[in-house]
């Protein structure tokens, strides 16, 4: 029981912030591609713009990685 | 490194203006800066913007109007001649004045014939192949002149059955249609019929849309049997006709486009020169242009100067004023292992002149980021392999190439992170050849490896709130250098209390150091108001940010291993190796990607927050283009 308890949170860690940094990346990533339509030459920078949620699921994995080799 | 600029005065008698700007575009090393004199203007009332007389302006018009007579000449000519006439413009600028036009004229009507010409050519090769096609069926017609013969197009088989069906009908069966493909293979058809009923006919062919194909009146005078022949004549005619138009074109591009292209440049240049003087200010004798120039460049240009005006125009080199700093134009030179990692800090906007560019900083840091997150010796050498392809086969300076570079320098970081945590593709190092960490094993050390990630992040950022102060002092912003240092001590104190928390040491007292962290917070209050507190959380979660080096590195060694443990599952050798290599071909991928940006992200978002202005404006000396 107490093994499947850690298995649903580890993955409650990682599931919930890959959800949330999936919806945030879809916004940015239309909004990129829309700015990218007239400026090319902010490619860079919209790469990066898109790359910023990811710290939520980077965050997340660390709390589920912990959770599954530390507990 | 951002290039060191001069800000320059140059002034003389008003008479040198165009050859003073002259030489400054010929130098290529000047950006005039007409805003700098704005300012003069306004206090000083024998300073004015440069407004033409009346002899400039009519010149000026003169050779903008000749200028575009030319260019729409040369639009005409049918090839570019690389070679320029060694010819002065100037002093035959009057008699071009008059040739342009006359040779416009004529370059106009060549190519009008030639266009008729090859119009007519096109109208009668399609002529002939559709005749040409109907002559075995005319061989069959009698020759009788009350035959009128209709040429057509047609669909396909069907549409000729309908047709044939009501062409009957209308002319009641006074008509005969045969078919017959052309060497094209479209369906094409001869319909005669007596002259009587002809109208009828063509009418009708014009309600079903069926296209005819007419031949020129002349042509269609003619007897059945000559037609062919004549249209043949006519062809080679207009052949020859067109070979003779395209030679006379030729000939007077040949003898004239070297000459009109070196007037053109000539032009192009003085018409330069003359939208460079709306930089000018003058009194009532002199002209003051005010600009930018690197520094380095200064006194061979006031020598030049010297040179060319025996001292009639001078420069000089003023003091950068503290409202001037936004205006300076911003050069970055960096030199040669920095060089290749523009590529990166070009995807940014440029750094304003006090602040610093930040290409050695992306030098020296993203390579080593990239090296943490990716830490492995089989994929560095893959890299490296890589790297050294880019390197040699593209030519250097270009994007390929200086791609090559930084990825080379980032596999040999690779290579030596790889070595520290014994990684080999993952875990194959290990089982084969017994490889061991010298530093962390990732895949086991999960905390020792958050706590290295947030050491550097700590580093990192300590580092670049020091730079913000050192930024700000160069601005001569002591309030602002003063709030960075608090800052600076604040997160210090607070990683210490992190550090005090979770690794409690005798020396560590938790106590004194929240309440050095409760005596600075009115600084910041005071220095940056109410948000203070929150700007000093935003940057707690900077440092945070930096865990990302071992989570996507975790994740790169557990995707390794993973491709290790399928390929043995295989039990096959050789499906194992293609099971595996794809999988690590794939975590390859991802692991150039992900670190790329990842590094890339801590730098622009995290670390250059801190002590960067972006928003400068890039140095565009005058420059000639032509040759």
């Amino acid at each position: 029981m107490d093994k499947a308890l850690i298995a649903f949170a580890a993955a409650l860690a990682i599931g919930l912030p890959a959800i949330a940094t999936a919806w945030a990346q879809s916004r940015i990533g239309a909004a990129g591609a829309g700015t990218l339509a007239e400026r090319p030459e902010l490619t860079g920078i919209i790469i990066i713009l898109v790359a910023i949620p990811e710290t939520m699921v980077i965050l997340g994995f660390v709390v589920a990685a912990m959770i599954l080799l530390m507990l | 490194m951002i290039i060191r600029m001069a800000k320059v005065e140059i002034v003389g008698p008003k008479q040198d203006l165009l050859s003073a700007l002259d030489l400054l575009h010929h130098r290529g090393i000047f950006q005039p800066d007409p805003q700098l004199l704005e300012r003069i203007e306004l206090t000083d009332d024998h300073m004015q913007a440069l407004v033409l007389n009346e002899p400039e302006l009519r010149e000026r018009s003169f050779f903008q109007n000749l200028y575009e007579r030319i260019a729409a000449l040369l639009q005409l000519f049918p090839e570019t001649v690389d070679c320029l006439s060694p010819l002065q413009p100037l002093p035959v600028m009057d008699l071009l004045d008059e040739l342009v036009d006359q040779h416009l004229a004529s370059a106009r009507e060549l190519l009008r014939l030639l266009n008729e010409c090859q119009q007519e050519l096109e109208d009668l090769q399609r002529d002939l192949i559709f005749w040409q096609a109907l002559e075995p069926l005319l061989i069959d017609l009698p020759n009788d002149s009350n035959l009128e013969l209709l040429g057509i197009t047609i669909r396909d088989g069907q549409q000729l059955q309908a047709l044939e069906e009501l062409l009957q009908k209308r002319t009641q069966g006074r008509c005969h249609i045969s078919s017959t493909k052309t060497t094209e293979g479209s369906l094409i058809g001869l319909i005669a019929t007596d002259r009587e009923v002809a109208e009828s006919l063509h009418q009708a062919l014009t309600d079903e849309r069926v296209p005819e194909s007419p031949l020129p009146e002349e042509l269609a005078k003619l007897p059945l049997a000559q037609r062919i022949t004549a249209l043949r004549e006519r062809l080679q005619q207009q052949s020859a006709n067109g070979h003779k138009l395209e030679a006379q074109i030729v000939e007077l591009s040949r003898r004239w486009q070297p000459t009109y292209r070196r007037a053109l440049n000539w032009l192009e240049e003085r018409l330069t020169l003359y939208r460079a003087t709306a930089t000018a200010y003058t009194t009532r004798l002199c002209f003051v242009i005010q600009g930018w120039m690197e520094h380095a460049e200064v006194l061979s240009l006031h020598s030049d100067l010297k040179l060319a005006f025996a001292g009639r125009v001078v420069l000089e080199q003023q003091a950068i004023l503290e409202e001037d700093l936004d205006q300076v134009p911003v050069m970055l030179r960096n030199p040669g292992y920095f060089a290749p990692f523009e590529i990166l800090s070009r995807l940014l906007p440029l750094p304003t002149y006090s602040s610093y560019d930040p290409t050695p900083l992306i030098g020296i840091f993203f390579p080593l980021f990239f090296g943490m997150i990716l830490g492995d010796i089989g994929y560095g050498a893959i890299l490296l392999l890589l790297a050294i392809f880019l390197a040699q086969h593209f030519p250097p300076q270009r994007l390929p190439s200086d791609i090559g570079k930084v990825l080379g320098v980032a596999a040999l970081y690779t290579l030596l992170f790889g070595l520290l945590y014994g990684e080999l593709f993952g875990n194959l190092g290990a089982v084969w050849l017994g490889l061991h960490p010298l530093w962390f094993d990732r895949s086991k050390d999960i905390l020792p490896m958050t706590v290295f990630a947030l050491t550097v992040g700590v580093v990192h950022i300590l580092l670049g709130i020091s730079l913000g102060a050192l930024s700000a002092l160069r601005r001569h912003q002591p309030k602002q250098a003063l709030l960075k240092l608090a800052m600076l001590i604040s997160v210090l104190l607070l990683v210490l209390v992190v550090v005090g928390w979770f690794y409690p040491q005798s020396w560590l007292k938790i106590g004194p150091l929240l309440i050095g962290v409760g005596i600075l917070m009115p600084v910041l209050i005071a220095a940056e108001g109410l948000l203070a507190p929150l700007e000093l959380l935003k940057t707690m979660g900077n440092i945070i940010s930096y865990v990302r080096i071992m989570a996507i590195g975790f994740s790169s060694v557990l995707l390794a291993v993973v491709a290790n443990k399928l390929g043995g599952m295989t039990g096959d050798i050789m499906v194992g190796i293609l099971v595996a290599g794809i999988l690590h071909a794939f975590n390859l991928l991802l692991g150039v990607f992900a670190p790329t940006v990842h590094s890339l992200r801590l730098h622009y978002v995290e670390f250059f927050s801190k002590f960067l202005d972006l928003g400068g404006r890039r140095f565009e000396p005058w420059q000639k283009h032509l040759p």
